[in-house]
């Protein structure tokens, strides 16, 4: 039921206030009177009333200097001054002192009634309006604080780095020291984050959680806050850890994107029965904040490498297209130079058949390699390398390769500088021999006849420094860290050479990292190349 | 007769050498090259019946040959590919290749093929009985080999023409995918469905005024294609 409105009426004369009490009883207000300015101000300052209906003279006092007195204690009070005789001058007055309205005796009822309706009216409106902008400047605030969160925790894709900034504000925003965040991760509720906790109680925090376990679990799955406003009487395990650490009431909202949760912010503190519904929506504004960051970064993370595999996939699509080729290329020879000798229709010479049969030979070598290439990228991949180290003088290393350098560098002259100082190192003498086979032959590769290819050693303090240099085409400087990169291939050739599989420097590379080495190149455009790497001493 | 005179472009010297002997020992002429580039200027300087090319070479590749030869010429090509790609396959036969082998392939295929380019060059042996056809625009002279749309003439390669000529001299039937496929390319060709697909969209572009609603050939949804005799 409505409260009724309520009047006071200032009088000396008591029949007077009686006839005024009726007519304003049966109008459905408040009535109370009194017969003096003395009592009226005690009365004001014990209660509210809508409206007072002052005589203009009163025992103690003038009406006109009551009237700024209680304009003063209830600013929204509803002032009507009854002047006795007609004078301009009070009426006047008490306008300016504040009043709504004055009326002279003797009163016509129907005409004060209409007067208090029209007051109360207005009162009602400027109290509505208050109450309407002090709402206005209330969601303000909260839309700013909500945008100042908004503004912090966009400024990293970074998981970790928005839930720190997330809760940091928090703090900020609600003055609330302690606070912490759960994410939903694979059906379970993980901690993700906490602020302003001491050492002891997070360790005491529950890492894990039940998607249906206490009111973390509540709130994350029905999507909806909830307040505790004693926790030394809830029961639930999930926020032991809060009581422990002297924490008196806890709120916490979830975090929702759409309407669906995707995890929970807690915060509490050491003050019992501080939550209401009004900072509550504060909160509630900012959980949905955090969702939305929290959210992007998640979908960043699954975009990059969504990303990263589908790069990673065209780049083995690449490679595989790129092997069939190299496989059917040498495949393409044997067959048709085996199936040339047995076609009926044609028989060929002996010299011609010697041809074919010697194709067949050097293609299979080639498969040969090809296959053997394929299968050290396969082992470099799952880094499953075998190395077995032992101690090698590195003049041994050069001799167990002499052989097959000799041959590679027919058409070269082939320089060899390994220092009698130089010491032994700890090494796969197979391994390390074919890294240097595999440079020298790339030098041949790329450097014209009669010029000068050589294999030093220098030693470097714990390690010994080799280098396999020519005088050949060289590399230019942007590509000197892509040449290391599997399936990168050169260009530049001597021409009939067919393109190799791209894997030569990265199976070195491979090779010399699992020896606990490094290895680079110094090169410019028809400046030769200088390959070099490190190996460590014994 | 004279000799037929075969360019082949690897970048591989073992299978040009392989190509060119067995090429030269059953009486084909051979010009070599191991570049794309090389192979244009072959093209250009000597009297080139065939050209066997390898897709991927290095400066200009196999696709961008093809293109290139068939801005002029109508000179029979044969794709030796070591992807193995159906996707490359359509393409340069959209682009105006005659047919495509994929490495390693056996020397009597690839000599049988290499007969087919030929054979569609223009046997003597085939002659239709009419010297003429017409359709509405349409006009093919069988005897020179030329065809004219709206008297303007149309440059078609040796296997255009040659599916072009089957359908005209067939105009009264409707001729099957695999009938048009073993007449007009053999019988090893009969599932190659591929083939057919392209020729025709290849035929339909050089011949109908609205390739997309053809009103010359016309396809049998399921069955096959049929030449309009009169429109």
């Amino acid at each position: 039921m409505k409260a009724s409105e309520s009047i006071l009426v200032v009088d000396d004369d008591l029949d007077f206030l009686k006839i005024i009490s009726r007519i304003l009883g049966r109008k459905g207000y408040e009535v109370e009177t009194v017969p003096s300015a003395g009592k009226a101000i005690s009365r004001l300052k014990e209660r509210f009333y809508n409206a007072a209906i002052l005589d203009i003279s009163l025992p103690d006092a003038k009406g006109t200097e009551l009237l700024p007195r209680i304009i003063e204690m209830h600013p929204d009070i509803i002032a009507i001054m009854l002047t006795g005789h007609s004078s301009v001058q009070n009426a006047v007055e008490s306008l300016n002192r504040g009043a709504f309205a004055y009326l002279e005796k003797p009163l016509d009822p129907e005409n004060l009634l209409s007067v208090i309706s029209r007051g109360l009216e207005k009162q009602r409106l400027v109290m509505e309006n208050r109450g309407l902008v002090e709402e206005l400047e209330r969601h303000n605030r909260i839309t700013n604080t909500l945008l100042n969160v908004s503004q912090a925790v966009s400024q990293s894709l970074d998981l970790q780095e928005i839930i720190d900034a997330a809760l940091d504000k928090v703090t900020q925003s609600t003055g609330l020291e302690a606070n912490f965040l759960y994410l939903n991760e694979n059906e379970q509720l993980l901690l993700k984050g906490h602020h302003g906790f001491s050492r002891r109680i997070v360790q005491a925090m529950p890492k894990e959680l039940n998607k249906d376990s206490g009111v973390i679990g509540r709130i994350f799955g029905e999507a909806k806050p909830e307040i505790i406003e004693e926790l030394a009487k809830y029961a639930g395990t999930d926020l032991s850890f809060l009581s422990k650490g002297g924490y008196l009431s806890f709120a916490g909202t979830p975090l929702t994107i759409l309407g669906e949760s995707i995890g929970v912010l807690g915060v509490a503190t050491s003050f019992a029965h501080y939550f209401s519904v009004n900072n509550i929506e504060l909160l509630t504004g900012i959980g949905r904040e955090i969702a939305i960051a929290v959210r992007n970064a998640q979908l960043y993370e699954e975009a990059s490498s969504a990303r990263a595999l589908r790069e990673l996939d065209s780049m083995r699509t690449e490679f595989l297209a790129n092997v069939s080729h190299e496989l059917r290329t040498p495949l393409a020879v044997i067959k048709g130079s085996a199936n040339s000798l047995l076609q009926p229709d044609v028989i060929f010479d002996e010299k011609t058949q010697r041809d074919f049969l010697s194709s067949i030979d050097k293609d299979a070598d080639t498969l040969t390699r090809l296959v053997d290439d394929l299968l050290m990228m396969s082992r470099l991949e799952a880094k499953a390398l075998e190395v077995r180290k032992k101690s090698h003088k590195l003049a041994e290393v050069i001799d167990s390769i002499k052989d097959r350098l000799d041959t590679l560098t027919a058409k070269h002259h082939l320089h060899i500088d390994i220092p009698e100082t130089a010491p032994p190192v700890t090494i796969d003498e197979g391994r390390i021999g074919e890294v240097l086979t595999n440079l020298v032959e790339n030098a041949v590769k790329f450097s014209e006849d009669n010029t000068t290819i050589s294999i030093e050693a220098q030693p470097n303090g714990k390690e010994v420094i080799l280098c396999v240099a020519d005088e050949g085409v060289g590399i230019p400087a942007e590509l000197h860290h892509q040449i290391f990169e599997r399936f990168f291939q050169g260009d530049g050739r001597k021409t009939g050479r067919r393109k190799g599989t791209g894997l030569g420097l990265a199976i070195c590379r491979g090779i010399v990292e699992a020896h606990g080495g490094k290895i680079w190149v110094e090169s410019g455009l028809l400046k030769g190349t200088r390959f070099s790497f490190s190996l460590p001493v014994d | 007769m004279d000799k037929k005179h075969i360019l082949i472009v690897d970048d591989d010297p073992a299978i040009l050498r392989l190509l060119s002997t067995n090429l030269k020992a059953r009486g084909y002429e051979v010009i070599a090259a191991t570049d794309g580039e090389e192979s244009l200027e072959a093209v250009q300087g000597n009297f080139v019946d065939l050209i066997i090319l390898d897709l991927m070479m290095p400066k200009v590749d196999g696709v961008e040959v093809v293109r290139r030869v068939r801005e002029w010429s109508d000179v029979p090509i044969i794709i030796l590919s070591a992807r193995g790609d159906e996707n490359d396959k359509v393409k340069c036969l959209e682009l105006g290749a005659d047919d495509y082998l994929t490495k390693p392939f056996g020397i009597a295929e690839l000599m049988a093929r290499i007969k087919t380019a030929f054979r569609h060059r223009g046997d003597p042996t085939v002659s239709p009985a009419q010297s003429n056809f017409v359709c509405d625009g349409m006009e093919i002279n069988y005897a020179k080999r030329r065809v004219s749309v709206d008297g303007k003439e149309v440059t078609l390669t040796p296997t255009e023409y040659a599916l072009l000529q089957h359908l005209a001299v067939n105009s009264d039937k409707v001729l099957t995918h695999s009938m048009l496929l073993q007449s007009v390319w053999g019988n090893e060709y009969s599932s190659e469905k591929e083939y057919l697909r392209v020729f025709v969209g290849r035929l339909r572009r050089k011949l109908e005024p609205d390739p997309k609603n053809p009103k010359y050939i016309q396809t049998i949804p399921g069955v096959g294609y049929h030449l309009a005799a009169v429109a």
